[in-house]
């Protein structure tokens, strides 16, 4: 799986600092799109790639703060940056608080912000990877049949063939079948690789009995 | 009404002893007397009982009248000699002691008058007393209350210009964080295109494009910072000034009046000389009484701290050059501390506790757009003396 270039979010209310913030970041050959409001923002779309969000903390709307919680409660976790013309210590620890990557001074320096953004993206290009593989594994685990997915379940849960079709009510030789196939859907090598997948699917045990 | 006879062991003595005295005396002059004249009688018994019933109170007359009696009964009647007494000389007895009761009744009442008398007086002297001690705490309380409302007054006048600092203070507070914003705004566009063209510069290929835009921007952010500052600038020194003829007497004599109420606070005593001659000015009549408003605070403030000579503000109007006119404050304070000589007309300056470093520099800008200059002088003596020129009416530039 190719995983795409990572994007950068700018809000900020005043367009020249804006201009400026997407002038530098693209400097670095980074993917960059500009918000003049968190409304705005808001009503984009998701990004498909890793990204980070560069947050000015006084804005006309909804103040960056406000964007920062509304954006956990809306389970969107997306590394933040705040940039701000007056920190106060306060207010940049509640930020930090509540998971900002950086908190910067206007004006701050290019280098800090492209420092704080490959951080940020680093760190939200492992969490994208992990949501990927998931999503795929989600996607293969929703092509098999009913019946497949409680194979795949016993299976799982450590069952032998002739234990699983003794519960299913069906042959061995069925069960067998069932498994080559439910293997080949899920793209898993060996038993313990489709084992691990299962478990991952659902962490909190087997679903179906 | 309370009555208390107290009787002295010595008056008890005295009593009896006058009653023994004048019964003996009586006695004596009885006895005398029988000889010559043989209808005497016992008058002097009589005087005896009654003089000692009188002066010395119902008992000791008792005991007189015992005694008048004993000797009566022993010298005088028949039996001489005996203390036998026959039936004829029974009323003698009974005259005795009735003199005695009725004299007491009189001689017990005129006392009762008498101590009611001195009750009342006494009763009298008392109440004034204690209306006297009353009057003196009522004074007391007066003075101390007059006191009380002195200190609330001046409590008031402090709170009152605590508060006019205290608003002054944060609307410059929030005038100062709009003022940061409005200058951080274009000099963060300023300092992320630098660095964004910088980096443009330094990519291979270097891209030209991009980093002519970015210097593009950064002249034009520098431009709008610029114009942030000139506008704040001139939001200070000029909302659309007035233009009349100003008499600058008037202004100094209203201000005068204004800041009485400071001056006497501060214990300053206000001088004003002023020139009969004085030429008008042209200008916005606000803004000049501002300036002069402004001076003599500043004067008056100076010598705050001032105890060991007189706290004097001298404002004086000069007509100079027949196109020109002066004022000058003079006060006798601390004066201009020789470095911050060329400081004191910038804004913010400041060397007072609650300053904020305006007064000065709000004033100057007025009288330089009045056309006119603003300086500050160090006194040879104590303090300093701030002083304006303006243009003579028809002079000035505005």
């Amino acid at each position: 799986m190719k995983e795409p270039d990572p994007i950068v979010f700018v809000v900020d209310d005043d367009a020249s600092v804006r201009d400026a913030v997407k002038r530098l970041i693209g400097s670095v050959g980074l993917r960059v799109e500009t918000f003049g409001s968190t409304a705005e923002f808001l009503s984009s779309k998701r990004p498909e790639a890793p990204a980070c969000l560069v947050l000015d903390v006084r804005l006309p709307d909804v103040s960056g703060l406000e964007l920062q919680r509304d954006l956990a409660a809306a389970n969107f976790h997306i590394p933040i940056i705040f940039i701000t013309g007056h920190a106060d210590v306060p207010m940049s620890v509640r930020a930090m608080k509540a998971g900002a990557v950086g908190f910067l001074t206007k004006p701050f320096r290019g280098q800090e912000l492209i420092d704080a953004i490959q951080e940020a993206i680093a760190k939200d290009r492992a969490a994208w990877n992990e949501r990927a593989q998931m999503a795929e594994l989600r996607s293969r685990f929703d092509s098999l049949t009913p019946r497949e997915k409680e194979v795949l379940t016993l299976v799982a849960s450590g069952m032998l063939n002739k234990q699983i079709g003794a519960e299913l009510g069906t042959s061995e030789l069925t069960v067998k079948t069932h498994r080559g196939r439910v293997m080949e859907k899920m793209g898993a090598d060996s038993l313990a690789d489709l084992v691990r997948m299962a478990e991952r699917l659902s962490p909190s045990g087997p679903k179906y009995k | 009404m309370n009555r208390v006879h107290v009787r002295r062991p010595e008056s008890a003595i005295f009593g009896c002893g006058l009653a023994v005295t004048l019964v003996a005396a009586a006695l004596g002059l009885t006895l005398l007397l029988q000889s010559f004249v043989s209808t005497a009688g016992y008058i002097f018994f009589y005087i005896a009982v009654v003089a000692s019933t009188w002066f010395a109170g119902r008992w000791p007359g008792a005991l007189a009248v015992v005694l008048s009696m004993l000797s009566v009964a022993y010298f005088f009647t028949t039996p001489i000699y005996s203390f036998e007494v026959d039936r004829q000389s029974l009323p003698i007895f009974i005259e005795f002691a009735a003199s005695s009761a009725v004299v007491g009744w009189f001689s017990s009442w005129r006392r009762r008058a008498e101590a009611e008398l001195r009750y009342a007086r006494d009763e009298l002297q008392l109440r004034v007393e204690e209306r006297t001690v009353e009057l003196k705490r009522t004074n007391e309380q007066l003075l101390e209350e007059m006191a009380e409302r002195k200190r609330a007054e001046d409590a008031y006048y402090e709170a009152q210009g605590e508060l006019a600092r205290m608003t002054r203070m944060s609307a410059m507070g929030a005038l100062a964080a709009s003022i940061s914003h409005e200058v951080n705004q274009p000099l963060a566009a300023v300092v992320t295109n630098a660095d964004a063209c910088m980096m443009w510069l330094s990519s291979e290929p270097p891209n030209l494009e991009e980093a002519r835009a970015a210097v593009e921007c950064i002249a034009q952010q520098g431009t709008r910072a610029s114009d942030v500052v000139r506008h704040i600038r001139a939001m200070f020194t000029k909302t659309a000034p007035e233009r009349a003829t100003v008499q600058i007497n008037d202004l100094i004599r209203e201000v005068g009046a204004l800041i009485e109420g400071a001056a006497l606070r501060n214990q300053v005593q206000v001088e004003i000389e002023l020139d009969a001659e004085l030429p008008v000015t042209m200008g916005d009549r606000v803004q000049l009484q501002q300036v002069i408003v402004n001076l003599m605070l500043n004067g008056i403030e100076a010598m705050s701290e001032v105890d060991d000579r007189p706290r004097r503000l001298v404002v004086r109007s000069q007509a100079q050059d027949s196109d020109e006119l002066l004022v000058a404050v003079r006060d006798s304070g601390v004066g201009i501390d020789p470095k911050n000589e060329k400081r004191i007309f910038d804004a913010f300056f400041t060397t007072k506790d609650q300053g904020m470093g305006m007064g000065l520099s709000i004033s100057n800008s007025i009288i330089e757009a009045h056309g006119g200059r603003l300086w500050a002088n160090s006194n040879s003596d104590y303090g300093a003396t701030l002083q304006f020129t303006l243009p003579a009416e028809g002079q000035s530039t505005l």
